[in-house]
């Protein structure tokens, strides 16, 4: 429930950003995934080491990690 | 909220008709390769029964290029080659202490994995579409996995929502399975769906939520130790909440990302992702990060293999299942260069059941501790 | 990384282009490019070159309408808005009040001189199609002199960054777009001229993005008598600026920001300040009485 209210508050805050003011968000460490490659590595590492798993986009080929 | 003047927005909106400002970005191709080095710490001898008490040491190499085809398409190769040599834990008996203690298995000859995903995207005005298929092999393992997704903006792109879908058939074929009394062949199967929403809320921050759900059939057990029994079905969802924002004044931006997770085997866990980006100068940045994770135990989680049980029952004592939380510290340093980007990152992992938001009676006595090396180049031509 | 500067005369200023590249040879093509865009805008709206568009629409005044290419369509669309935002004060037709004004003028005109030049001035006279203009009495000029510098600064850029290059800086007489930063990892620092004192700067301002312009009596100016009267004329009054000295404005645009300070200039004393503070955009304005306004002071 807390969780809800975070989103709506932080979604009220909205602004209409213009073309000319999106170089900030164009920066290579605001994207959601800086790094694909490093991303990918570290989800395979935790997904095989950990129970939990996905949250984000759909997982990639398993594989037999022990 | 900051009203910007309506004669700056006015002037902004005719200037950006002018035929100079209808730029469009160089369509670019991208070969990323990375190097990374997996170890894991030894398991205090005075834990292991019988067996080595050394641990997984395993070496990964990656290969991925994306690149445009037309003005329309890309087309994406993403390779991984993976050596991994140790040992790990065959089963969980008490010691003498009461504390169970673990059986590991001798310590393995070098073993390797390969896989190999390719995918296409189409791009329309204000949409994208993937399809893409993968594969991985190793010598008792193979999967093979499909996926579907699209992504959506909204008329101003300051809104995206992208759903897919995923279906992933796995062929298990445990080594040594008549010596050791393993299942000889085994299947499973997974599909998944999951959709986000993705939000620029102001000019220096941008919100992600994500939800995703997966049904997993089949032999879910692991083939590799002496007593483990899990149910052939599982269901396990996930919702997410990633943040980032740019601190101006600073030259650095934060990540903040939670996910929760649950499942119908009794495990629920929290994890967070937290990273400072750094930027010193125009080619430097460093990136120190930090991971909380924890993990409530399965239902059917036992501190050591409990023969006296049915059979068909379902018990595992491996630690990840187990209740127990982690901590991962890490430091990433990069350079960039107009057409290159190198990076180097350490990162430390422990767990100790201490952390756990639910903890199990005993701390597992296999509960890893890792050390994970990666280094990154990147070139765009 | 080398530090490549050229300097030029252009639109009839001193101009300046300053990049960052690694090689040589490119760094050549990359001016020359650079170079031909500018002349490009210039030899297209030039006043003095006989072929330019801006002849053509002018030497048609009282007569049929001009067809008219997409660049010169957006422009005008443009400089329609500033007219708007503006109340009527920026107009691309008040150039031939230039003709009530020569140097060396003792006193004002007549009224009657007055009258016969504002006759002729007046965007809202002026007809419009998306492909074409046409300037209903003999005699009326439109003059692209206050948006294409900026336009020609923007579009350098613009061609910088889509080659690749990420840390220029494109100085045309003043008018000034950025992008990127310095090799040190500073921003790009700009020095604004002190309206009273020549060759001494009031302030020297950090440009992160986008650009900064300045509109001032003290280069381009109009005498008469023994005062300084900027170059910029009042299209309803006929009477030129006489209230701030100078105004530097920060916007992302150099022809966002050229128009903003022309705007400004054009304005009575506190209507000029009203407008600048409600663009929330930085600025500097210096007045008649040499106080200075404005957030740019700071830096």
């Amino acid at each position: 429930m807390r969780l809800l209210f975070l989103v709506l508050v932080l979604l009220g805050g909205c602004e209409t950003v213009q073309p000319w003011e999106r170089g900030t968000l164009a920066r290579p460490e605001m994207q959601l995934d800086s790094d694909p490659l490093e991303t990918t590595l570290m989800e395979q590492v935790y997904e095989s080491k950990e129970a939990a798993s996905g949250g984000n986009g759909a997982a990639g080929a398993g594989c037999g990690c022990n | 909220m900051k009203h910007k003047s309506s004669t700056v927005a006015a002037l902004t909106g005719a200037a950006m008709s002018l035929p100079a400002f209808a730029a469009t970005q160089p369509a670019e191709s991208t070969i990323s390769v990375s190097l990374s080095q997996y170890h894991e710490a030894d398991i205090p001898s005075d834990k292991v029964v019988v067996g080595s008490n050394e641990r997984y040491d395993i070496e990964v190499g990656k290969f991925k290029l994306v690149t445009p085809i037309g003005a329309d398409w890309s087309l994406t190769v993403d390779t991984t080659r993976e050596t991994m040599s140790g040992a790990s834990p065959w089963g969980t008996l008490y010691g003498t202490t009461g504390e169970p203690n673990l059986i590991m298995s001798g310590a393995t000859i070098s073993e390797s994995r390969t896989s190999l995903a390719i995918s296409s995207t189409r791009y329309t005005d204000k949409a994208s579409y993937t399809l893409g298929v993968s594969k991985s092999e190793e010598n008792d393992y193979k999967a093979t996995s499909y996926q579907v997704s699209g992504e959506w903006d909204r008329e101003d792109k300051l809104s995206t929502f992208a759903l897919a879908f995923s279906y992933s058939s796995d062929e298990l074929s445990p080594t040594d399975a008549v010596l050791y009394g393993r299942v000889p062949e085994a299947n499973q199967r997974s599909r998944s769906i999951s959709g986000s929403w993705t939000q620029v809320l102001n000019k220096n921050a941008v919100l992600q939520s994500g939800i995703s759900l997966t049904k997993k059939d089949g032999y879910l057990s692991d083939p590799y130790k002496l007593l483990d029994v899990r149910p052939d079905e599982k269901t396990q969802w996930a919702v997410s909440l990633r943040y980032r924002h740019f601190y101006d004044n600073r030259n650095a931006a934060l990540h903040l990302d939670y996910r929760y997770y649950d499942d119908d085997w009794g495990i629920d866990s929290h994890t967070i992702d937290l990273s400072w980006h750094q930027n010193l100068g125009v080619r430097f940045q460093l990136v120190p990060r930090i991971r909380i994770y924890s993990q409530a135990e399965a239902s059917f989680f036992e501190a050591a293999d409990d023969y006296s049980l049915p059979r068909d029952q379902p018990q595992s004592s491996d630690y990840r299942l187990s209740g127990y939380g982690a901590l991962s510290v890490g430091l990433k340093a990069i350079y960039k260069l107009p057409a290159w980007t190198v990076s180097l990152s350490v990162d430390q992992y422990r767990s100790d059941e201490r952390f756990g938001h639910n903890k199990s009676q005993y701390e597992h006595p296999a509960l890893l501790d890792f050390t994970l090396t990666n280094l990154g180049l990147e070139y765009r031509f | 990384m080398q530090l490549r500067y050229i300097r030029f005369k252009a639109m009839g200023c001193p101009c300046e282009i300053r990049f960052f590249h690694h090689d040589d040879a490119e760094a050549e093509r990359l001016a020359d490019i650079c170079l031909t865009e500018i002349r490009r805008l210039e030899a297209k709206y030039s006043r003095y070159l006989p072929a330019s568009v801006t002849n053509q629409i002018n030497d048609a005044a009282g007569c049929d309408p001009v067809m008219i290419d997409p660049e010169t369509s957006a422009l005008l669309d443009y400089a329609h808005t500033c007219f708007n935002q503006s109340d009527g004060l920026f107009d691309v037709t008040s150039g031939v009040l230039r003709h009530l004004w020569h140097d060396g003028l003792l006193d004002t005109p007549p009224p009657s001189e007055f009258e016969k030049w504002l006759a002729i001035v007046g965007w809202q006279k002026v007809r419009r199609t998306a492909t074409s203009i046409a300037l209903p009495l003999a005699g009326m000029e439109i003059d692209f002199g206050g948006v294409v510098k900026e336009y020609a600064a923007d579009a350098t850029l613009a061609l910088l960054s889509q080659e690749g290059v990420r840390d220029c800086l494109v100085n045309l007489g003043g008018d000034i777009a950025v992008l990127g930063r310095l090799a040190n990892g500073q921003p790009w620092e700009v020095g604004i001229t002190h309206p009273e004192l020549p060759g001494q700067v009031i302030a020297s301002i950090q440009v992160g993005s986008g650009a900064i312009t300045t509109s001032g009596s003290y280069e381009r100016f109009i005498r008469i008598g023994d005062k300084k009267f900027s170059h910029l004329i009042n299209p309803v009054t006929g009477i030129p600026a006489d209230n701030l000295q100078s105004v530097t404005v920060v916007a992302p645009k150099a022809i966002i920001a050229g128009s903003i300070c022309t705007i400004a200039m054009l304005r009575e004393q506190e209507g000029a300040l009203d407008f600048l503070n409600s663009t929330h955009l930085p600025f500097l304005s210096v007045d008649k009485l040499g106080t200075c306004h404005g957030s740019l002071q700071k830096e």
